[in-house]
């Protein structure tokens, strides 16, 4: 009997242990040869992760940047991984998941938290600085034992901008969101945006000037909103909620898929709407000639016209910290975020570059983003705190019945921050 | 009060029929929409409509001849293949493991039902990390071969349904087949299997299933071999964010198209179900 029970103590031993054996690898991630030259390792076989949609191309970057490490042998395999969920798919598996990756802003916090990004060498990072966008290199900037590290190779941007049907919304008309809603009023035709969404519903308060601190480095566990006028952001959000009501009807609060399949009807019954960059061939393809795209419009608060000021993203390539190939994986991050592949990039997909030496020509979409970029709030970091409360702020703006007086939306502002400052 | 039986019987068969009429109508919606949104030949992810405006095959077609971002043909073969393998597999398993329990007589037979009970009793998906680094550790991760594995292995633990349908078997037949000189086995395969023919219908049909409705594993297990997905995670993709505006009609042709195997096993297994149910007993 006893020997029965030893036997199956040690049985269930056997077995934790094979679980655990498959687990083991996670602790050395440390970035220590952080200094370390890159000389790209001999016969270094690296897995990609990026979007479906932009496979073709980035198989042939990687083709290039294997011929042009020919000596070394480097063999590069890409898979198809969309980038909103590459940080899950990762966290999932470290050592199954893909060497170098494209991910989103709204993951990175997740990420390095979780030491799953293998931090930029020192010598891409002045590379880095001097060349991206300040507002993605930013992003980017985090603290590593002390150190000031940057954790990923910015790549595009990612937000969401006006976009309209010129032959209802005039260009002058989708200056400001008064005529926007008008025109669509006339037209009988809806005006779409996520109003009940924390990553849009966000413009509310941050059109009214307020901020959200410790974005950056490494204050991320003391993000809090200290920095507002109450009455400047009460006006904003009065001044929205006052629209969302007289406009009633045209308004509508349905998730941003819903705008390009409104263009795509034979009566198209939308006109307007605040849709991602991601939707962009979409809308231009529903829209054809008509297809209108401009930074988000103007709202009239209190007599003067102000710009809305939402939120805005990037992606990046990311380094799985635990690659067994850390320079040569560096080396392809590097290479795929330069100028050159940022160009073809932006020539095929249509793709915002980050890097400052890619000329933008003629595209409103990107020159859009362009613009909203120098005003909008970064996108970094963001606390899983802040969507909920912030979605809920939307709601009470455009629902039936909303109250819309000042001391209501004062009281609405002051739950929805001491729910985000916890 | 209504005196004649006839009326009183017509006004409440009436009442019965409306109130089922009104039921069936709500239940069968969401697939009546299915099969004709799936057809709409306009795209866009929704329409405020409910008719479409023009009707095409064209969603189906493009389904099974676009392949370069999403591989639905391909899907549908994984899907076929884990399904027809564990579907032999468990079968046979569960049929086996029940006619054990209500047959033999062993001493662990009272525990290991329990046991069986209680395992039973936990969710599948809190151990489905420990599997997934189990099939790591044998270098099963992102295949196939795993997926059988995982369907089939553990469905003997579902032998509850099969062992209370072979225990009202009556045992004289048994009895009469071990005194004209049949073993254990020979009376599994030969007396007791012929007469259960609707347990193994439905063991066959829930096993069949399986595959086609799960989703949490293969999508631990799979991660990014989109090669080897099956059907549930691959349609779940066509609807995510970056895909939802042009795959939507798609993805419910593919939605209508899974429920094709499924609806021709269980019409070729229906008969047999008939014929189970009406030729079972003992003469005489």
């Amino acid at each position: 009997m006893k020997i029965k029970r030893i036997l199956s103590l040690v049985l269930a031993i056997a077995l934790m242990a094979v679980v655990f054996v498959g687990c083991d690898k996670g602790t050395d991630t440390e970035g220590s040869d952080n200094t370390a030259t890159v000389e790209v390792e001999k016969n270094a076989k690296l897995k990609v992760w990026g979007p479906a949609a932009s496979l073709d191309l980035l198989k042939r970057q990687a083709k290039a940047f294997e011929d042009e490490h020919k000596d070394k042998n480097v063999k590069i395999e890409v898979v198809a991984q969309e980038e909103n969920d590459a940080g899950t798919q990762l966290l999932n598996d470290a050592s199954a998941a893909a060497d170098v990756f494209a991910f989103a802003s709204d993951q990175i916090l997740k990420l390095t938290l979780a030491k799953a990004l293998l931090p930029v060498y020192k010598q891409y990072e002045e590379d880095i600085k001097a060349n991206h966008t300040e507002a993605a290199v930013e992003t980017v900037k985090s603290d590593y034992e002390g150190t000031e590290v940057l954790y990923a190779f910015p790549e595009t941007d990612n937000g969401y901008y006006l976009v309209y049907d010129k032959s209802v919304v005039s260009d002058e008309d989708a200056k400001s969101l008064e005529g926007v809603l008008e025109a669509c009023k006339k037209a009988g035709r809806q005006f779409i945006m996520d109003a009940g969404n924390g990553y849009y519903s966000c413009m509310f308060t941050f059109t009214g000037g307020m901020e959200l601190d410790g974005l950056e480095g490494e204050a991320q566990d003391t993000q809090k909103f200290n920095n507002y006028n109450e009455d400047d952001v009460v006006a904003s959000m009065k001044a929205f909620a006052d629209l969302f009501k007289k406009y009633k009807g045209t308004f509508s609060a349905a998730s941003v898929d819903k705008i390009s399949a409104g263009f795509l009807l034979k009566d198209r019954t939308c006109a307007a709407g605040i849709d991602g960059t991601w939707n962009a061939a979409l809308d231009a393809e529903a829209l054809g000639d008509d297809y209108g795209v401009v930074k988000l419009p103007t709202i009239n608060i209190n007599g003067e016209d102000k710009d809305i000021i939402g939120m805005i993203g990037y992606k990046y390539i990311g380094v799985n910290a635990q690659t067994k190939y850390k320079n040569a994986s560096m080396a392809f991050a590097s290479y795929i975020t330069d100028a050159e592949c940022q160009k073809q990039r932006f020539d095929e997909l249509g793709w915002t570059p980050t890097h400052k030496d890619v000329k933008v020509t003629e595209s409103a979409g990107t020159q859009a983003m362009l613009d909203e970029a120098k005003t909008f709030v970064v996108q970094a970091n963001i606390l899983q705190a802040f969507w909920d409360p912030m979605a809920n702020l939307g709601t009470q703006l455009y629902k039936d019945g909303a109250k819309t007086d000042e001391a209501s939306l004062k009281t609405l502002l002051e739950k929805t921050v001491a729910n985000i400052n916890g | 009060m209504i005196k004649s039986y006839k009326l009183r019987r017509n006004l409440s068969n009436a009442l019965v029929y409306a109130i089922l009429a009104i039921m069936g109508l709500i239940w069968i919606s969401p697939l009546v929409w299915m099969v004709l949104h799936s057809l709409r030949a306009e795209g866009g992810s929704a329409v405020p409509y409910l008719m479409p405006e023009t009707f095409s095959f064209k969603n189906y077609i493009e389904l099974f001849t676009d392949t370069s971002l999403l591989n639905f043909p391909r899907w549908f073969l994984n899907t076929f293949v884990v399904a027809c393998f564990s579907c032999v597999i468990s079968t046979l398993s569960v049929l086996m493991v029940s006619y054990s329990f209500s047959r033999l007589r062993f001493k662990a037979r009272k525990p290991l039902i329990n046991i069986g009970m209680i395992i039973g009793m936990f969710p599948g998906f809190m151990t489905m990390i420990a599997i997934y680094y189990l099939l790591k550790a044998m270098g099963l991760t992102q295949t196939l071969p795993a997926l059988v594995i995982c369907y089939s292995a553990g469905a003997g633990i579902g032998f509850q349904i099969s062992k209370g349908f072979f225990d009202t078997i009556p045992r004289a037949l048994d009895e009469a087949a071990t005194i004209d000189g049949a073993t254990k086995n020979q009376i599994f395969w030969k007396i007791i299997l012929p007469m259960s023919k609707p347990i193994v219908v439905y063991t066959v049909l829930t096993s069949f299933i399986g595959p086609w409705t799960d989703f949490i594993l293969v999508r631990i297990i799979m991660g990014d071999a989109r090669d080897n997905y099956t059907v549930s995670v691959g349609l779940q993709l066509m609807v995510s964010q970056q895909y939802i505006s042009k795959y939507f009609t798609r993805f419910l042709a593919g939605s209508t198209v899974v429920a094709i195997p499924i609806t021709l096993l269980f019409l070729k297994m229906q008969n047999y179900y008939v014929e189970g149910v009406t030729a079972g007993g003992v003469k005489g």
